[in-house]
């Protein structure tokens, strides 16, 4: 049998007062499992086992004064400890050692070693690096202590590491963490590139309009059977996306989502969408609304010409208002382009084809083109968006 | 060399105190007859005198301001408060007199107190009788706030105390007096106040803890080693001053820092640490400063008192997050 003695439960009281017993005889508990509520001159205190165990004896009643020191609970078990103190960690010393004191102060057999006194150490020699520099590099895969800091004491800098990353271009990275490592077999078959140029651009644009931009996608066709021989495709397109502005102005614009302001223009700035091996290039009409088709054809080959052969100024490859995709020409027919903030819109055409269509209930088959129009419904209304479709679609429609 | 707990590290070092300098004196609740709630000056009444050796009414605001005024006539005051929970009605005495003597007379006066109190909880103690209030002392100018992690450092660092000509807290960590025993030599050697220790010396990430948290922190490097991962760790000692000295060279070497303390986070000690990293060695960083804590609530009972302090679990799960990404 253990017996467990009732400790002192203030600083120095001689008694306590059973206010209820939380378990009885029988009862297999828990260490630190409250037993009994009692009553001290103080205040009402939970008394929590100290062993785990089988509960054999409870020494009084509700309402009954027991000394301090004396018997409360007996455990079942062959050990006798007389103490007030059992202790979740081996502790078996006596009940008065601790003093009078509240609670109960742990005992282990540990002893303590004296350490030695540390040992001067010279410093490390690690590379010293503006935080935002050291994730960069982590994030970008250059071996940080492999550059030369340029800051005070060679500190490397945010500048330092952009450029490492530009004078490796798209050659092999030294490769600074696991986590980009990819396996034996997997290796083998390609090195990490660092994406640079107008793939990084485009990397950059499209994760800028992820985190920016609530697009909604809406699709429809227009019929082209009408159209007489030789009509210029792209051409109508964007004369197609210039009436289309001029019915909902609100599609021709830019938005800023921080100081939640649009700007409405008008001009129509028709970016085209151009892929080159580099990746993807954006030159832009200008003026689209008042171009005949004649300029507009023009213009289209010169752009898509210095587009491939990267002689465009840059004059020529910023600040459109619209977006077309026209990606047919190669394959596809419907897709959800990505609306490049602060523009608003995108219109995506697809493949034509010849569709099955019913003309007065009887089945035809007519050319059409397939259209995907991606709005950012920040500022763009659903109506506002199909309005315009719905214009472009007319335009397209026309014979000429 | 005798064996000894911490608490009875203590006695020693009151004990050597007493016997070396006919100034010592010891005042406090229940601190002569009975011999203290934790039997720190147990067996010192009865072999130095009630002169030496003097029990006081039960009144916190009495024991400190009373520590004024004996020191300002040339005693050596060694006062116990009983629990940190009953610091509270003296520290109007600790803020605005002990530690102001020295500025308050331009030198003329000095304060030579310490004030000795259990420190943080693990002891299935009631209300008030578990708390970790080390910033309350920290934040006033002119006191010297201690806490010992073993009874050699115990002994060690409460003689400085009482050698020292100012004001020092001395704070117990009631976990620690009597989980452990350590060889201890009585011989009267004072320990530097305002150094920290390094106890483990490791390469991956620097633990810098404080009274009953170096004993889990201590386990927690065992259990990282296990892992390849290499601890330092640093035992504060003196909470004020901080030795920041010893922290920036130990971050410079490994790169990465773990503040652990079992008060609560907010506006703890751990965070004037991680800004004085920031401050001086942002650049030596590989991770961010992580703190493991008490939570920002009342320190519960016994029952969920483990849940509040941190353990050897927490802090090696702090040390991982380090050494991630």
């Amino acid at each position: 049998m253990k017996r467990f003695h009732l400790p002192d439960l203030g600083e120095g009281l001689q008694e306590a007062e059973i206010v209820r017993w939380h378990v009885a005889v029988g009862d297999r508990i828990a260490v630190d499992q409250p037993m009994v509520a009692m009553e001290t001159a103080k205040a009402v205190v939970e008394v929590p086992a100290p062993f785990e165990g089988v509960i054999a004896t409870l020494h009084g009643k509700p309402g009954d004064t027991i000394a301090t020191g004396a018997p409360l609970v007996d455990f079942e078990g062959a050990e006798v400890v007389a103490t007030t103190s059992g202790g979740n960690s081996g502790a078996t010393s006596a009940a008065t050692s601790q003093g009078g004191v509240v609670g109960h102060m742990p005992e282990t057999d540990e002893v303590l070693a004296t350490p030695a006194a540390a040992a001067p150490r010279g410093p490390r020699g690690r590379t010293r690096a503006v935080p935002a520099a050291r994730e960069l590099a982590r994030r970008m895969n250059v071996d940080i202590d492999s550059l030369a800091g340029s800051g005070a004491n060679g500190l490397v800098t945010l500048d330092d590491v952009l450029a490492a990353t530009q004078s490796h271009g798209g050659g092999r990275m030294p490769v600074a963490t696991s986590s980009m490592r990819p396996a034996a077999d997997i290796s083998e078959s390609g090195e990490l590139e660092v994406l640079r140029s107008l793939r990084r651009a485009m990397a950059q644009s499209m994760t800028l309009a992820r985190d920016n931009v609530m697009e909604c996608t809406v699709f429809d066709d227009a019929d082209i059977e009408g159209w007489q021989q030789g009509g210029d495709y792209t051409v109508r397109l964007l004369r197609a996306i210039a009436v289309g502005c001029r019915a909902e102005p609100g599609l021709n614009a830019w938005f800023d989502g921080t100081t939640q302001g649009r700007r409405l223009f008008h001009h129509i700035q028709v970016g085209i969408a151009v892929d080159t091996p580099e990746g993807l290039l954006v030159p832009v009409i200008r003026d689209v609304g008042n171009s005949d088709a004649g300029r507009l054809r023009s213009e289209v080959n010169r752009l898509k010409a210095g587009a491939r052969d990267r002689s465009l100024p840059a004059s020529d490859l910023r600040d459109f208002t619209f977006m077309l995709s026209n990606f047919g020409v190669m394959a596809g027919r419907y897709a959800t382009p990505v609306v490049v903030p602060p523009a608003v819109a995108i219109l995506g055409a697809g493949r034509i084809s010849r569709d099955v269509v019913a003309v007065d209930g009887r089945i035809e088959a007519h050319r059409r083109i397939p259209l995907s129009l991606t709005f950012d419904h920040r500022c763009v209304t659903g109506g506002e968006a199909v309005r315009f479709l719905g214009a472009v679609i007319a335009d397209l429609q026309l014979p000429a | 060399m005798p064996r000894v707990t911490l608490v009875e590290g203590i006695n020693l070092a009151l004990a050597r105190a007493l016997a070396d300098d006919p100034d010592v004196v010891l005042i406090g609740e229940d601190i002569g007859v009975n011999g203290g709630v934790f039997r720190a000056t147990d067996g010192l009444q009865k072999r130095f005198g009630k002169l030496r050796v003097q029990d006081t009414p039960l009144a916190e605001g009495l024991i400190a301001g009373m520590s004024v005024g004996m020191a300002a006539q040339g005693l050596k005051v060694v006062a116990e408060i009983q629990f940190m929970g009953f610091l509270y009605p003296a520290l109007d005495q600790i803020a605005n007199h002990m530690a102001r003597l020295r500025n308050r007379t331009r030198g003329r006066l000095t304060c030579p107190v310490v004030i000795r109190m259990p420190h943080g909880g693990g002891i299935h103690a009631p209300e008030h009788h578990s708390e970790s209030l080390e910033v309350l002392l920290c934040h006033h100018a002119g006191l010297r706030v201690v806490c010992p992690s073993s009874p050699a450092r115990a002994y060690g660092l409460l003689l400085a105390a009482i050698r020292d000509p100012d004001p020092v807290m001395f704070l117990e960590p009631t976990r620690l007096y009597r989980l452990a025993k350590q060889d201890v030599l009585d011989d009267g050697q004072a320990l530097p106040l305002d150094q920290a220790t390094i106890l483990r010396e490791g390469d991956d990430v620097t633990i810098v803890t404080w009274g009953a948290m170096v004993h889990d922190s201590m386990r927690a490097a065992d259990l990282l080693m296990q892992e390849k991962i290499s601890c330092e760790v640093i035992d504060l000692s003196s909470l004020s001053p901080v030795d920041h000295d010893t922290i920036l060279e130990s971050v410079s070497h490994t790169g990465r820092l773990v503040i652990v303390h079992e008060a609560a986070r907010h506006a703890g000690l751990g965070a004037e640490i991680a800004a004085t990293v920031a401050e001086k060695a942002l650049y030596d960083l590989l991770a961010p400063v992580v703190r493991v804590t008490g939570y920002d609530t009342v320190m519960p009972y016994f029952a969920q008192e483990r849940a509040y302090i941190p353990g050897v679990a927490r802090i090696a799960d702090a040390v991982r997050q380090t050494l991630q990404g």
